[in-house]
């Protein structure tokens, strides 16, 4: 809406937040969840097959040490035939290890056969494992521990019953160094949910590109509205998706219907008006050609009246004033024409009344309006001047500012504020001596802007008028 | 002087008519525009004080009307309609005076003498013509200071031979500047009335140039330029 502050109502809308930020909240609300959700099930599947692979030696190791053990049929003691070829059980410490044992009371294991890499070592299960390989014998079941070295395990084991060994269970054991399952598990989830971030992020980047090109119509409708408030457009115009386009139809029915009401109450206050007035005149005339207490009382009410009408109808007339929207007027051609006839009005006088306009000045409001606030400065600068009367016109503060000079006798400066304030009461109107200022001030002030009064370098008395001006973008 | 008045409401017009009258000017009344407009575009007046909301033709489409036709007698918009729009309007159509309603009626006659004189190219309401003094304010005439007894006609007679001194003016014109439309106009009673009026103001101030009209002239002045001509 440009940087002017939008016209203040009680019951305006009040912000609620962005709507492109709504969009993408809510498009951020399901986004992050949902890559989050998928980066854990990815990480949890790595996870299942990385163990898999990491596990098949380990139950390959546990199938080779059943197929080699034998049990010594007189004493009933188990004795392996041959050891796994895998050289890493014969180095101490290596991190495979393969052991045979009992279960012991405390978790340990008291190993009958073990590989030479555990160096004399064992291993100590959790209660829950021990639990799990007594009552699924004959499953291999996995389960974690500390190694000799204190390196992290991973283990299978199983527990089988010999022929021959009296039903006493042996527990059979491989296991390796967990740790480079663990770092390749650890670098897949990082890069998972470090690819997911990125992808949550582009995501939402991208819905917010979305919404800010999706909405792009309705961007443009508010400048457009704001065009027209700021009188460089008359109706809403251009091509809209077919969402919008009811919209930008209502906004200019809206605008239309704004126009006439606003016609039609100045044309009925005013019609009225000026049906008075001719009657009030006959009755003034009439009145004044007969002596006595009847024309008298004629005279007196009829004054009345016609102020009453007077002052009512600017009234109206001001009431209705600034609430048209869109409208332009070229200052010069304004100002010209109103010196043009005031010089005809005065041509008594001679005046000389110079005109200092800027280029493309363009007042936003009613012609009949700028011409009814220049008219009434000129005509009041002409009733008074001498000879000449300057007049300037540029922008200042972003308004138009219309200076008339004048070299007549001027105003003391503590009159100023009577001379602008004389409309407001009705009975100390008489028509002339300034009464055009105060109308010239109601009007202005109607339209946001100001009359100020100063004294002329000319001699006599300065008006300044400060009016809105169409902003030239 | 003849002043057309079109104006809608009767009373106003009546009133209008009584006062312009009074003020020694012939006058008509026109009470709806298309009346007006035509009353303008035949009849020679002097000054015409128009109405703007009128029945029929509006008071600015009868001004352009006229203007465009070639009618350049001064016209006093007389309105309602006090904005400043409708002034530029109106003197943009041709207008040279604008009064609004209600108005004073001595204003209307100073501003309506005010455009005759003007018309006529005098500067001042009252022409003094060696020692013949016709004072349009007042409606009088006076020779050397004393008061003459005019009728109406005698002095609508002499006001309009005084704004047109030394010139010779025809009987027609006469008639068509002193008698108002609903006059019985016999050219015969001009030469009634420019009698009565040398007796008055004395028989050497007209001039009767045989065969086009008559002439005010002051008789000190001897060079009498137009004479020799």
């Amino acid at each position: 809406m440009g940087n002017s502050p939008a016209p203040q109502v009680n019951d305006a809308p009040q912000q609620g937040g962005s709507l492109v930020w709504r969009l993408v909240r809510i498009a951020a609300l399901w986004v992050i969840p949902a890559l989050l959700i998928t980066a854990a099930a990815l990480i949890w599947f790595y996870r299942v097959s990385t163990y898999k692979y990491f596990d098949d030696p380990l139950v390959s190791t546990i199938q080779a040490l059943v197929a080699h053990v034998e049990t010594d049929v007189i004493s009933g003691d188990i004795v392996l035939t041959s050891e796994p070829i895998d050289p890493r059980y014969q180095l101490a410490l290596s991190g495979r290890y393969w052991l045979i044992g009992r279960l012991g009371k405390d978790g340990m294991i008291k190993a009958i056969e073990s590989s030479p890499s555990f160096y004399g070592a064992s291993l100590r299960l959790k209660p829950g494992d021990i639990q799990a390989i007594n009552s699924r014998k004959g499953d291999v079941i996995r389960a974690v521990s500390v190694g000799p070295d204190k390196e992290p395990l991973r283990l299978a084991a199983q527990s089988v019953i010999f022929p021959g060994t009296n039903d006493k269970a042996v527990v059979i054991i491989a296991a390796a160094d967990r740790r480079p399952a663990m770092a390749t598990i650890r670098k897949f989830s990082f890069t998972a949910l470090g690819l997911m971030s990125v992808l949550a992020l582009g995501l939402v980047f991208a819905m917010f590109m979305q919404v800010q090109f999706g909405l792009r119509p309705l961007f443009e409708l508010q400048g457009r509205v704001a065009d027209i408030r700021e009188g460089r457009a008359k109706s809403v115009v251009g091509r809209y998706p077919k969402e919008i386009k009811p919209l930008a139809d209502e906004l200019n029915v809206l605008i239309a219907h704004n126009k006439e009401v606003v016609e039609y109450a100045r044309t009925h206050v005013s019609n009225l008006a000026h049906a008075l007035k001719t009657p009030l005149a006959v009755l003034v005339n009439e009145s004044q050609s007969y002596d006595g207490k009847l024309s008298d009382i004629v005279e007196r009410q009829s004054e009345i009246m016609s102020k009453q009408v007077s002052h009512h109808l600017r009234r109206a007339r001001a009431a209705v004033r600034g609430q048209s929207i869109g409208i332009q007027t070229p200052v010069f051609e304004t100002l010209n024409n109103l010196s043009r006839t005031l010089e005809r009005i005065y041509r008594d006088k001679d005046l000389d009344i110079d005109l200092d306009i800027d280029d493309g000045l363009v007042f936003n409001g009613e012609r009949r309006d700028l011409e009814e606030m220049v008219g009434n400065l000129l005509d009041n600068a002409c009733k008074w001047t001498q000879v000449k009367i300057h007049v300037w016109a540029c922008i200042s503060e972003g308004m138009i500012e219309i200076i008339v000079d004048d070299d007549g006798p001027g105003l003391a400066s503590d009159e100023y504020e009577t001379v602008l304030k004389r409309g407001e009461r009705l009975d100390e109107t008489t028509p002339g001596s300034g009464f055009g200022l105060s109308i010239v001030n109601d009007l202005a002030r109607a339209y946001k802007g100001k009359l100020k009064l100063d004294k002329s370098p000319l001699g006599g008395l300065r008006t300044r008028l400060l009016v809105p001006s169409i902003k030239v973008v | 002087m003849r002043i057309l008045v079109v104006e809608d409401n009767s009373d106003l017009a009546r009133q209008l008519g009584t006062a312009l009258k009074d003020a020694g000017y012939a006058v008509d009344v026109a009470n709806d525009g298309e009346e007006g407009h035509f009353l303008g575009d035949t009849e020679p007046y002097d000054a015409v004080v128009l109405d703007l909301g009128l029945p029929i033709i509006d008071g600015i489409s009868i001004l352009q009307k006229w203007r465009t036709d070639g009618k350049d007698f001064p016209v006093i918009i007389l309105t309602a309609r006090d904005q400043w729009s409708e002034k530029v309007a109106g003197f943009d159509a041709g207008a040279d005076d604008y009064l609004t309603k209600p108005f004073h009626t001595e204003e209307l006659l100073a501003r309506l003498r005010a455009l005759v004189r003007r018309a006529a190219g005098h500067t001042t309401d009252s022409i003094d013509i060696g020692g013949l003094m016709v004072d349009n304010r007042s409606a009088r005439a006076y020779v050397d200071g004393m008061p003459i007894k005019l009728t109406s006609h005698e002095f609508r007679l002499l006001s309009y031979m005084a704004m047109h001194v030394s010139k010779v003016i025809s009987r027609t014109e006469l008639v068509e500047h002193i008698y108002d439309q609903d006059f019985d106009r016999d050219s015969n009673t001009i030469e009634v009335f420019v009698g009565r009026l040398r007796r008055k103001i004395g028989t050497d101030r007209i001039e009767t140039a045989r065969g086009l009209g008559y002439r005010l002239v002051d008789p000190n002045d001897l060079t009498k330029p137009d004479k020799k001509s």
